[in-house]
Parts: C-alpha cells; structure tokens; sequence
C-alpha cells in the first residue's frame, strides 16, 4: 500500500533492476531513483509527459507566442464572418493566418485566445491545487497522527465543507465579494476573478486530500518505525514530515495529478455561470462552453478547444496513473 | 487498453470536425426584409369589424397544432395577460373591445372585435368614448356578451390581487397612477370603476379626465375581456379562463401542458379576425429553444403540426438559414422590440460625447454578435420601423461599421472614461465586449462593470444608477409612437425607482412637445411622432439606436397559417391549420 522502508518488495526491487542494468554488484537505490527509473521506462509516462512539459511551455510563453502570430487575444476580424456571424471559408476560418479559425459573433483568433486560455487555466488549475493539496495534507495529517480532540475538529471542518452547496455558494458570493472591493464604477481587474476562483477551488477542495492523508497517517502511526522515531524523542515536525510523509507521498501526488484537470474543468463550468472570469480574458472554460452550442453549426468551433481540453486533462490523468504505478508498483494492474 | 479508448475518441472528434468542416462558407444566405413600412389604421369602415373572417387558402378545418416553449405561461387570467406569449396565446380564448387585422407583413387595420367599431370619439376631444356592442357573441357556456360583462371585466384589473396585466385603462379611468387607491374594486364588486358606465345593455361608456386619443389601441389589450360575474374565480381565473373566443382551456397542467379545444358557442359570423380550423391546440413547456427547434427540423409523427414558440437560437440560425429544404417551414420577420444603447443622461451631459457615440456605433459587428440577421436588424431611429408613420432617418451617419474618424473629431482629442453596466449572463456579456472593442478603437475608454442578470433591470431603472451605458429594450403595447416616446423619454415621469425612462432624459422643450401631441386625433399624430423623432435624436442624441429583434421561427412540415404579429412580433394562431 504504501512505500515504507520494511516493505518486502523494495529490496527485491533492487535487485531486480540491479542485475538487469548490468554484471556489476548489486546497486543500492533510493525510492525516489526508483520511481524515477520506472517512470523512464514507461512509454506513457513519457509522451503524457512530453505534453504536460509542451502544454506548460505554451503558457509561459504566451506573450511570445503573442508577438511572432501578430494577433492578440481580444482582436476581432469580423470582416471575415458572414451575415450570422459564422467565420467564412472552410472549418471555422482556418487559415494560414488564422491557425484554428474565427470564433463565430466576436470574431476574435482561436488559437491565440487557447494560448492564452491556456495560460489562465493551468495556472488558476495548478494554484488550486498546490494550495488543495497543502491544507489538506497539514490538516490531515495532523488530524491523523495527533487524533483526539483536533482529529474531531478536522473530521468536523470536513463534513461541514462537504455538506455545504459549493455552487450556491459560489454565486451568492462573488458579487458579494466585487462590491466589498471594488466600487460600482470600478473595473474588476481580471486577477480578482482569478483569485475568487483559486480561493473557491482551496475552500472546496481540501477534503478529498485531508481525508486521505488522515487515513493513511492512522494506518501508519502505529508502526515500528514509527514508534521508534517517537521513543527517542523526535518532535510533532519531524514526526509528521521526515517519519510520516515520505511514507505516503504517493497518495497525494496521484490525487494532485487528478485534482488538476479537475480545477480546469471546474473553472470552464464556474466562468460560464458568472462566477469568475469575465467574458473579457481568455479562458479555455468559457471558450468550451460557448462553443458547445455550435457544436452543429460550426464543429471546428467545439473542435479545437475541445481537442485541446481533451489532451490536457488526458496528459494529465495518464501521467498521474503513470506516477502511481511508479510510485507502488505492487497494486499495479 | 486505456491508449486505445483514447485513440478511438480522438479519432471520433477529428470525424465529426472534418465533416462539419468540408463545406466552404461562402457567407450567402436569405436576408430578412427590414426596411419596410408599417402601415396602420383605424378603420373607419364598420364592414371592417364584421365577421366572418376571410378564408384562409388551403386551410381545413382539423388537427391537432403543437406549441413547443422553454417557459410555461404564468397564468392565462386576460386580465393579468402582459406577456408576450399571453398576448398571442389569449385572442384564442377571450375576445376584447377592438382588435388587430394583421397580415403579417406590416399592414395594420384596429377592427372592432366585441364592439362594431374601434369605437366612437363622442365630442372629438377624446375624453368621452362610446362602445357598441356586436349581436350574437356568446360566451362558452352559450350566454351572451353584453356591455355589463365588458365593464365587470375591467373592473376587476383593479383588483390589488390580479397584478401583471396593463395598466393604461386603470390609470386613465381613475386619473392617477395608483388607481387602485382611488377605487377599491373588492368593496364595489357591483360597481363599475369611476367613468366607466354602460348606459344599455349594447354600450359601453368611458369618460376620461384628461384627452386620451390612444383609447381605441389600448382596449385592444386583454384587459376588456368579458366576464360574468359569477364566473370570476379571482386568481384561479388564470387556471380556467371563461372562453368567449374559439377555443376553451380543457386542460391546465401547471408548468407543463395547455389544451385548448373548440368553443361550439362562439360564432365566425361575429369575429372580424379569428378562425377555428384545428380541432385543439396544445402547448407544451420544458424544452430548451435548442432541443424544440431540432424537435421540429426533424418533423416526425406529431411534430409535423409543431411549432417552436422560441425563435431560432443564434447558434443555429447558419443550420437553419443555410438549408434550402427549411426555407417553407420558416417565418421570417422583423419585430418590433427596439433595442438601444441607452446612455445616462444625468451622467453624461456632453452632447458631443452623445453624438460621438452615435457616429462610433458598429451595428453589423453587433449584429454579428447577436447571430446575424436572422435574428437582429439594425436600426438607426429612436421608434422600430414597425410604427405607425415610422419615416428612416439617419441622424448620425456611420455606415454599417462605424464613422470612427467623425466620433474622435467630435471628441476633439478628448478620450471620456465610460463604464459600461452589462448582465453577467453569457449573451449580453458577449455584446458588451463587443461594444466595448467597438468604442474603444474610437477613442472611448470603456469600463465594463457586471450585474447580476436578475437584478439588471431594476438596477437601471433606478434614478441614480451609477453606469454611464447600459443596453435596453423596449417593445410597445401598440405600433404608435405614443406608446413609445413619451413613455421613454418625458422627463417629467423620472421617479425615484422603476423608471421607464431610463436615459433620464428631460428637456422641457420636448416634454411640451410630447403634451402637443398626445390631445391630436390618432389618425394625425403619427406623421407628427416621426418627426418629433427624429427632432430628438438630432438635437439631443439621447440613446443609440442598436437594432431591432427579428423573428426567425420554424414549424412542422403540416402547420399552416402562422405569421408572425406585426404588433408584438410574435407568432400569431388565428390563421393557424393542420395541413392534410
């Protein structure tokens, strides 16, 4: 279940890949040399990968992209969409100058709003996640190792932020939140709707982890080594962070990898509803959700962001169950 | 495994891109006819207000006609009818004081439906009308129509408890906006309002304070309604209308069905407009206009005698438009629900800076946004061409795409910081980027600021609202300009909150003018609500003119006879038939 250092297979492990990697004695290896090797030797550890890196590259380097393509993300060629407002000529507009074609009405370039989308996505995606995964581990481990009173307190927060309707909430308070910021004639800045979204995200989604990392800590907290650690007298920090959390680091970066095409899908849906970000900044969510109503006038349209969310949250699901066999060999398959 | 599946679906989506993708769009389709005129009178002619209405061709009687629709219709109490769809739905079932002959293509004639004529100005100052009442017209249950039942009906849209229908008979009777103070309909129920009487059984009498020339289109509401009084139910009436027209409700199933079937007692020979061709009508609500627009492209079993309430949906509309198989199945029509840019006026007291925004307007990339022509028509005058003596004009010259270079060298350099207030919902968010994209290449600085989309309206129609623009819209209750420009844009009615005139434009050279007007005979004022018109755009710019909503609709393959009103640019049943 989890990678701890009394775990029978490891060292049959390094043996195994000892003898195949040549004649020489046998090497010894650390976890991480190991699943790093694992993960070499996966074919779809490697090209998921390659798209994760591929996908991050592109939106670091939006700007740049920005400047050899000549269009930006809120230019609008409407001279070339007919009277309904749909791009002219074949699949959506495509083009030598327009790689994925004209969004039907505005006009405006898909493929440097997907760049840009991009961008917005796995950031806002990334963010929410890392913050998801942090409260959730510090909560729950501690919950799990300290147990008693703040276990009931953690266990408590918990079913309480699972009971609460997250959308209704979400809508009741985001133009709560603009007005106690801003004033009615103040422009929203579009960092703002980033952030309501990131905090939204971290509010919500801390649970799954924290309940996880709680578990995990009980299981482990009563082991040898563990007791051992405690009987010379390691403190509360190196108990929860050099004992515990190296022993169940697998569980949360398999569900980090999972909450991140989560946050892209969950910010597409949030943006739609007014939640968010406004119509103004690029955003794969309201891109896919505007597009799927063309879905039989103008495919191309539903298309190319389609395609475009499709291997991202693909990329990202493959690589993460890349990562767990990586990380756990034994319950693979 | 896993590799595989994804191969598949990849595969899948490229399949249906490449289809959707292997025709050219060379950009040609129909085009709607925006630029014509509105004919309208009252007639003159009592032959004209006698039945029976002339034939339809071809139609027959029989048939079951379907009426698909997203929301259901809150209730069908005429007296409380404002709706759109109340107001199409309701000819069906009630019959009123005067009603519109309508060709569907802008030809106007008020007819007398209840009464012989679109009534009787008695002294030619307007504020004595009289009403004959027509032999022969029954109510469901074979009673006739009388005078008494008129008056009963009118009497009862006094009543604090049946609110949501028009209020311009209520108002004009009692002299005061809040008429159901000055006269309380539960303690007279025997009573008639103040001013209204009926000196017989045949007349029915109103006496108005105040000129009031615009009686004869306002009766043609649902309001005047007959009731009796034993049958009034007070707000179940809305369940189970007492029918006086061709059809009665036989079923109401709240929020989801409508039936309506033949009234035996109503009588063609009487009724100037309205025809009883299908057997029932049956409404049914839940589908969205995209699943009920498929529903009725695809024509099978009952839907070919269906109707899709809802226009086309932009998104569709190219699907539509661009198959020439649908082309007899579709209803294509101007409306005329006017949309504008309305600017604050209290905010930006510039005329210049008004003007400018005139000259910078891009209506086609607007329209564009909207879903194109099938579904909005730009419009550069304060009334919708649909109005009565609608003269186009075009005050401020900016081509379909804007005069850019006019509006910065009206603004002299200047660039004013505007803050645009638009709904947060996903449609008009897009026509405010739009706008904003727009007014920005000429030389404005657009801030646009969301508001909740249910709580949009109420905000602008607060006096001391804090946006600079926000877009509206305005659909009139009849095709004359009295029911549009001084409803908009007299000054003297801003309030506090709910306002009407939500430009907050006053100027009391046109508010003199709007007084002039009004006390002129109907059939003169509408050369004169032109002109008035096009004085205000000219001298004080006060909205920008956007467009005006076009009504693109589809029906089964078997439905006949649907046009789409000239009056509330709806679809309209009176012609309706089943096709064999």
């Amino acid at each position: 279940m989890s990678l701890s250092p009394v775990d029978g297979a490891a060292p049959a492990e390094i043996g195994a890949s000892g003898s195949a990697g040549g004649a020489g004695p046998v090497v010894g290896r650390s976890p991480g040399q190991l699943t790093w090797m694992r993960l070499r030797r996966d074919r779809t550890a490697q090209v998921s990968g390659a798209m994760l890196v591929l996908f991050v590259l592109v939106a670091l380097a939006a700007p740049l992209i920005e400047l050899a393509y000549g269009i930006g993300p809120r230019d609008q060629f409407q001279g070339k969409l007919d009277g309904a407002g749909m791009p002219l000529g074949y699949a959506g507009g495509v083009s030598g100058e327009h790689f994925f074609g004209l969004e039907p009405g505005l006009g405006r370039d898909i493929f440097i709003r997907l760049v840009y989308g991009l961008r917005t996505s796995l950031f806002i995606a990334g963010t929410a996640a890392v913050l998801t995964a942090a409260i959730g581990v510090v909560l729950g481990a501690l919950a799990g190792y300290l147990g008693g009173w703040l276990d009931a307190v953690v266990n408590w927060l918990t079913d309480l932020t699972l009971a609460m309707p997250f959308l209704v909430i979400a809508l009741a308070l985001t133009p709560t939140l603009t007005l106690r910021f801003y004033g009615q004639r103040d422009a929203v800045p579009p960092a703002f709707g980033v952030g309501v979204l990131i905090a939204i995200f971290a509010g919500f989604g801390w649970t799954s982890t924290a309940r996880l990392v709680r578990g995990q800590v009980i299981a482990l907290r009563e082991r040898e080594f563990v007791a051992a650690a405690r009987a010379s007298g390691a403190g509360l920090g190196h108990m929860l962070f050099r004992q515990l959390l190296p022993n169940i680091w697998a569980p949360i970066l398999v569900s980090f990898s999972l909450a991140v095409p989560q946050f892209v899908t969950g910010e597409a849906a949030l943006s739609f509803i007014g939640v968010g970000l406004t119509e103004d900044t690029p955003s794969f969510g309201r891109m896919i959700y505007q597009s799927l109503d063309y879905l039989q006038t103008d495919p191309a349209f539903v298309f190319f962001p389609g395609a475009t969310i499709f291997a991202l949250v693909f990329a990202f699901n493959l690589f993460g169950d890349a990562l767990r066999d990586a990380l756990d060999p034994k319950s693979s398959r | 495994m896993r590799p595989h599946v994804a191969t598949a679906m990849g595969v899948a989506v490229a399949l249906v891109a490449t289809l959707g993708a292997c025709s050219e769009n060379t950009g040609e389709s129909a085009t709607v006819d925006t630029g014509r005129q509105q004919t309208g009178v009252i007639a003159t002619d009592p032959k004209d207000s006698l039945g029976p209405a002339p034939a339809v061709a071809g139609a027959r009687a029989g048939g079951t006609v379907t009426v698909i629709r997203e929301t259901p219709i809150s209730h069908l109490d005429p007296q409380r009818t404002y709706s759109f769809v109340g107001l199409m739905v309701s000819p069906l079932f009630a019959r009123f004081l005067t009603t519109w002959k309508d060709d569907g293509e802008g030809n106007l004639v008020l007819v007398g439906d209840l009464a012989e004529t679109p009534g009787t100005d008695v002294n030619d100052d307007c504020k004595v009308w009289e009403f004959t009442i027509k032999d022969g017209v029954k109510f469901e249950d074979g009673r006739p129509v009388t005078a008494k039942e008129i008056g009963y009906g009118i009497a009862r849209s006094f009543d604090p408890d049946l609110t949501g229908g028009p209020t311009y008979l209520q108002e004009w009777l009692a002299d005061t906006p809040q008429y159901d103070t000055a006269w309380d309909f539960r303690a007279n129920r025997n009573a008639l309002p103040p001013g209204l009487s009926t000196p017989d059984e045949k007349t029915l009498r109103f006496e108005f304070a105040k000129p009031r020339c615009d009686l004869p289109f306002a009766v043609s509401l649902p309001t005047t309604a007959p009731l009796p009084p034993d049958r009034d139910t007070g707000i179940n009436l809305g369940h189970a209308p007492f029918s006086s027209g061709p059809y009665r409700v036989s079923r109401y199933q709240a929020g989801v069905e409508v039936v309506l079937e033949r009234n035996e007692h109503w009588d063609a020979a009487t009724d100037p407009v309205r025809h009883q061709y299908p057997d029932r009508f049956v409404w049914t609500f839940g589908s969205t206009p995209d699943a009920a627009v498929n529903r009725v492209i695809a024509d099978n079993g009952t839907d070919q005698s269906a109707l899709s309430w809802d226009y086309v949906p932009a998104s569709l509309v190219s699907r539509v438009a661009g198959d020439a198989g649908l082309r007899s199945r579709t209803v294509l029509s101007p409306t005329p629900s006017a949309n504008q840019l309305l600017i604050n006026n209290q905010r930006v007291t510039d005329l210049r800076v008004r003007q400018a925004l005139n000259y910078a307007i891009d209506r086609q990339g607007l329209v564009k946004v909207l879903g194109g022509q099938h579904v909005a028509a730009p419009m550069s005058t304060l009334m919708p061409s649909a109005t009565i003596g609608h003269q186009p004009y075009d005050a401020y010259p900016a081509g379909p795409n804007g005069d850019l270079d006019k509006a910065r060298e009206l603004l002299g350099g200047q660039t004013p910081e505007l803050v645009l207030g638009a709904a947060d919902s996903s449609a008009e968010q897009r026509q405010a980027t739009q706008l904003k994209g727009n007014l920005e290449r000429a030389g404005f600085r657009i801030t646009i600021r969301n508001i909740p989309a249910d709580a949009k309206l109420d905000e602008i129609k607060r006096k001391d609202n804090p946006w600079d623009l926000y877009l509206g819209s305005w659909a009139a209750d009849w095709p004359s300009g009295a029911s549009i420009l001084p409803v908009l844009y007299d000054g003297r009615s801003i309030k506090a909150t709910g306002n009407s005139n939500q430009a907050y434009f006053d100027d009391p050279a046109i508010n003199a003018e709007f007084d002039r007007i009004l006390a002129l005979p109907p059939a003169e004022q509408a050369a004169e609500w032109a002109e008035l018109d096009e004085r205000i755009m000219r001298e004080h710019a006060p909205v920008v003119p956007l467009y005006v909503d076009v009504a693109y609709l589809v029906h089964g393959s078997k439905v006949g006879g649907v046009f789409v009103s000239s009056v509330f640019g709806y679809p309209s049943f009176v012609n309706a038939h089943v096709k064999p």
